[in-house]
């Protein structure tokens, strides 16, 4: 019996005539990093604004499975429920809150699923304090933990974009997560970063046993990381293996053989 | 349950009797709340923006209109011909008018902010500021208390439909109304400033790329949706006076036609003007007239929540 | 001509020139409809002294302010740079010192201090009556519409609606409107406080909850009209409201704790009083809340929606919180105001009191506490000094003229206002250099 963490059934996303995503199936294991790849406009985006809750894909469902919690579908829920059952994720061009520090951005992250409590922020009594305290520890566990720690009070925007990265994945964790969604980490870095990116994701899973799911257009890094792959192409599933099964497939390569220039131009 | 549907049937009973006079007269207000609803629509169609300050765009041409019926006609009553151009002159005055200061009001109180790329809250204060600016203002320079214009003749009936007499007045508003739409309409699909308005509202990026000069257009759409509104202003102001706070309520109801008909659609705001006109006017028989504003406030908040994109759907680019 | 005016030089003497010219009509006589030019050749052509040297007409004075200007201008373009620069390294150190701990706190005694002996100071009863309906409930309003337009970054056009509420409210609770006081008693106005404050907060839920999921401009409009129908129905529900007359029988403030009877209202001293331990009740309670989560959730919100929902925050939920706060507050100060002054009538509601409040919250510095305070004391005194002792030609209507230029000359020299908050400063940086997400927060565009 496996243990999926997601588990996509005949999904279909549709804008006015454009199908998005078509019927699309997958499932990801507890635990697992898993990518998926395709050329642009292949619905990688739109797959993962739909696992969110951003989008409302119009068939199908996707299930989540937290932790010792009932299983959920996605679709129709609000991406801030979302996050609070358990999915973290980044963006394509890293979106900070540009003008808060790198440690305010966390924090933001570590605090936003205790309740809200107007009057206990307005009194400050010791209950606030003391979640004020958690969040701060938390917020430095994580700063550490991403390799911050010096560049806390950095303003995000003034950060370089490796570290813009590295401090998004922290502010997705910082919630708390089961399943981390990665959109393009390694857009935007350059060869030292990318490595020191594959480095920090692997530690988030082997550390923090967050399943991680990628979406990446550099071949090397996904093939290096991933242990498991799905093709999108048009919207469906064309193909999903190993690194080496997917490497080794003719469907996929075709998909690809259009398409060479997007593969290294990053970007979508 | 019985009382209220006597009070039911008795209102239709009402409004079966009066319903053509009703239907005249809101359709006429109806092409004005149009007119005006065309200028919010056209600058937000480039701007993603509402002018806040058109309500006194319109007010600036009430005015006009005034200044030149008074110093034409004074206390002297025009013949018909006579009236027909100095309504014609004021429309144009009032336009003119219009377009000016609404080139002022995006010259002062937007471009600078453009400039900067400035957050959208800015350019919503900078607009009320302008707005609440020119309003006081008028009131200094004019005294607020409302006047009248001079009347040519207008309120003579000129003919009937199904037994409801129809005013001079609202057959040269539904005349000036048609006029001004059709071209209008004819500028934004075939010519070339319509095809730059088009382009800049659809994505101003490329279309600055493919050579469209997009201060240019910008500053088109504000003259063109200020005539329109500088001219309805004097239409207006020649029913019901004119006064620094004559822009306040037909603005909000204008902009209420806008969202209606879908914002940033053209059509859709000459669509929107209309319905909002008819059923504002027909709900005088089943509200107070004192609670008129609040329907029209009610249809703006149900639109809003329940159909923000309106009946046309919104987007100058595609839909024009 | 044309390249004349591209000219960068001919630009700003064009610009000075016409800047002085509005200035000249907007501090000049006023016209009316029977002589409409009246305001025009009066405020160019009337005489004036020209800075007490001779006699000439307005325009030449204005001319001469416009040329100064342009010279200031042209100067500081040249050199301003390096003058900026040499300020601010001469301000360093004075600046570093404020940010220490025993300074700030010195600086909020030696405030304090001057704040409670302000009524020993000045014994003007103008002056002692303004302070408290003029200024210190103002100030207590601009704090409330800055957690709404400085923290959440809505724009809130319809704040006197919910003032109205407050006072209406008071006017109920202790029996003074044609309509029956709840239970048939007449409470003391201590008691209107948390009704007033619920009733209030409850509208602004009840407004907000479906409207602010909406782009911030349509908000805006809607606010607006939901003030001018707040209005409507007040002047129009006689039974209720007492109608365009209002009432002005509504009490004073009083205590009756065991031994210990008061009675506020005998002179504007003791409300004075009451309301600056209110205004700083206030004050606390918003500077914690900017510092707490739900102050760092609002700047998440305003400056990029997206990102904030995908760690975890509800938008809507933390919106409808800032609105029903600010509108709260509002209610608060209506309990205020219609104590203090007795009466209450529709047409002291307007949309004119709205705009008031968002040029002390915009003057100020959206989202920053002390510019707040400040921007509300500096405006109201300024305004009410118009009021006290008018310059030539000045009508009490012309200080709206002033307000709506001032929110237009704020946006374009100084958007973040006059004591700008840290990190709407850099927001608006940011989003000037086109990074960030200000712009499609603001109005929805999400990608």
């Amino acid at each position: 019996m496996s243990d999926k963490i997601f588990d996509v059934d005949h999904v279909t996303l549709r804008f006015g005539g454009v199908v998005s995503l078509n019927d699309v199936t997958l499932h990801q294991e507890r635990g697992e990093i898993l990518a998926v790849i395709g050329p642009n406009g292949a619905g990688k985006t739109s797959l993962f604004n739909s696992l969110t809750g951003v989008y409302q894909p119009q068939e199908g469902t996707i299930t989540f499975m937290g932790k010792d919690a009932k299983p959920m579908n996605v679709i129709g829920k609000k991406p801030h429920r979302v996050s609070a059952a358990g999915v973290a994720r980044t963006f394509q061009a890293s979106r900070m809150f540009s003008a808060l520090t790198a440690f305010e951005n966390i924090k933001i992250g570590a605090e936003s699923h205790r309740g809200i409590g107007v009057v206990g922020a307005m009194l400050r009594g010791p209950a606030t304090r003391r979640d004020e305290k958690l969040s701060d520890e938390r917020t430095v566990e994580l700063l550490d933990f991403v390799g911050l720690r010096a560049k806390a009070n950095v303003i995000s925007s003034s950060l370089s974009y490796g570290d813009r990265r590295r401090l998004e994945i922290a502010r997705g964790l910082a919630t708390g997560p089961q399943v981390l969604l990665l959109d393009e980490p390694a857009a935007g870095t350059n060869p030292s970063e990318k490595l020191e990116l594959t480095t920090l994701i692997r530690k988030v899973r082997d550390e923090m046993g967050v399943s991680i799911l990628l979406i990446e257009h550099d071949m090397k890094l996904v093939m290096s990381l991933a242990e498991r792959l799905y093709v999108l192409n048009f919207g469906s599933v064309i193909a999903q293996g190993t690194p080496e099964e997917i490497r080794a497939n003719d469907q996929v390569i075709e998909a690809y053989l259009g398409s060479t220039a997007t593969e290294t131009g990053d970007r979508s | 349950m019985g009382a209220f549907g006597h009070y039911l049937t008795g209102h239709f009973a009402t409004l079966r009797l009066e319903f053509w006079a009703l239907f005249v007269g809101g359709l006429a207000n109806g092409v004005l709340y149009g007119m005006v609803a065309v200028g919010y629509t056209l600058v937000y169609g480039v701007l993603r923006l509402i002018n806040f300050a058109h309500s006194e765009i319109f007010m600036s041409g009430g005015f006009a209109g005034y200044f030149v019926m008074k110093s034409m006609v004074g206390n002297a009553v025009p013949s018909g011909i006579a009236s027909v151009g100095l309504i014609v002159l004021g429309i144009i005055v009032g336009g003119v008018v219009g377009a000016v200061m609404a080139t002022l009001v995006e010259r002062v109180a937007y471009r600078p902010l453009r400039r900067r790329r400035a957050p959208a809250l800015a350019y919503l204060i900078s607009a009320i500021g302008a707005s609440y600016f020119l309003y006081n203002m008028a009131g200094k320079e004019f005294g607020r208390v409302p006047i009248s214009m001079p009347q040519p003749y207008i309120n003579h009936p000129i003919f009937h439909i199904f037994g409801a007499p129809v005013q001079m007045y609202y057959v040269i508003i539904l005349l000036a109304g048609a006029v001004m739409f059709l071209t209008l309409d004819r500028i934004v699909a075939k010519t070339k400033l319509g095809r730059s308005i088009r382009a800049v509202a659809q994505d101003a990026e490329t279309a600055s790329l493919m050579g469209v000069n997009i201060d240019r257009t910008i500053v088109l759409t504000f003259i063109v949706g200020g005539a329109l509104g500088g001219a309805a202003g004097f239409l207006f102001g020649m029913g019901t006076g004119v006064s620094n706070t004559m822009g306040f309520v037909p603005a909000l109801k204008a902009f209420t036609a806008a969202v209606l008909g879908g914002i940033g659609n053209l059509r859709g705001a000459m669509i929107g003007g209309f319905l909002l006109g008819v059923v504002e006017s027909l709900s005088v028989v089943f509200v107070q007239a004192a609670y008129m504003d609040v329907v029209a406030f009610g249809i703006l908040v149900a639109v809003l929540l329940f159909r923000p994109t309106g009946i046309l759907g919104e987007r100058l680019g595609r839909s024009a | 001509m044309k390249r004349v005016f591209a000219n960068a030089h001919v630009k700003r003497l064009f610009s000075a020139i016409a800047a002085m010219a509005v200035l000249e009509l907007m501090t000049g006589p006023p016209g009316s409809a029977l002589s409409p030019t009246a305001g025009f050749t009066g405020s160019f052509g009337e005489a004036s002294s020209f800075f007490g040297l001779f006699r000439t007409q307005r325009w030449v004075v204005f001319l001469f302010i416009a040329l100064v200007m342009f010279a200031i201008w042209t100067t500081w373009l040249t050199w301003g740079e390096q003058v900026r620069t040499a300020t601010s390294k001469a301000m360093s150190v004075p600046r570093a010192a404020t940010h220490t701990r025993p300074v700030r706190w010195g600086m909020v005694l030696v405030l304090l201090v001057v704040a409670l002996l302000l009524p020993r100071l000045i014994t003007d009863p103008f002056w002692q009556a303004a302070m408290v309906e003029q200024i210190a409930v103002y100030v207590l309003l601009a704090l409330g519409l800055n957690v709404v337009v400085g923290f959440a970054g809505l724009l809130d056009l319809g704040f006197v609606a919910f003032y109205a509420i407050g006072a209406y409210t008071t006017a109920w609770v202790t029996g003074a409107l044609p309509t029956a006081a709840p239970f048939g008693i007449h409470f003391n106005n201590f008691y209107a406080i948390p009704i007033a404050i619920a009733l209030a907060m409850g509208a602004g839920i009840i407004l907000g909850a479906p409207t602010l999921r909406l782009r911030g401009d349509y908000l805006a409009i809607v606010t607006l009209g939901f003030g001018e129908i707040i209005t409507i129905f007040a002047n129009n529900l006689y039974g209720i409201t007492g109608g365009s007359q209002g009432t002005n029988t509504i009490p004073h403030f009083s205590l009756h704790v065991g031994p210990i009877k008061y009675l506020w209202g005998l002179t504007p001293v003791p409300y004075y009083y009451l309301t600056i331990v209110f205004v700083i009740l206030f004050l606390i309670g918003f500077k914690l809340l900017e510092h707490s989560r739900v102050g760092r959730a609002w700047t998440a919100i305003r400056e990029d929606e997206v990102a904030a929902e995908s760690v975890g925050i509800n938008p809507l939920k933390y919106k409808v919180m800032a609105f029903a706060i600010g509108a709260s507050t509002a209610g608060f100060a209506g309990v205020v105001t219609a104590s203090q002054s007795n009466t209450i009538f529709p047409s002291s509601f307007t949309l004119q009191f709205s705009i008031n409040i968002l040029v002390l919250v915009i003057f100020g510095g959206m989202g920053s506490i002390t510019g707040v305070v400040l921007g509300a004391i500096v405006i109201q005194t300024g305004s009410m000094f118009l009021l006290h002792s008018p310059p030539a030609g000045y009508q009490p209507q012309d200080l709206y003229i002033y307000l709506g230029a001032l929110l237009v000359v704020m946006m374009i020299f100084r958007p973040a206002g006059l004591v700008p908050s840290r990190r709407r400063h850099r927001e608006i940086g940011l989003a000037e250099k086109g990074e960030g997400h200000m712009n499609e927060v603001l109005t929805g565009d999400t990608p």
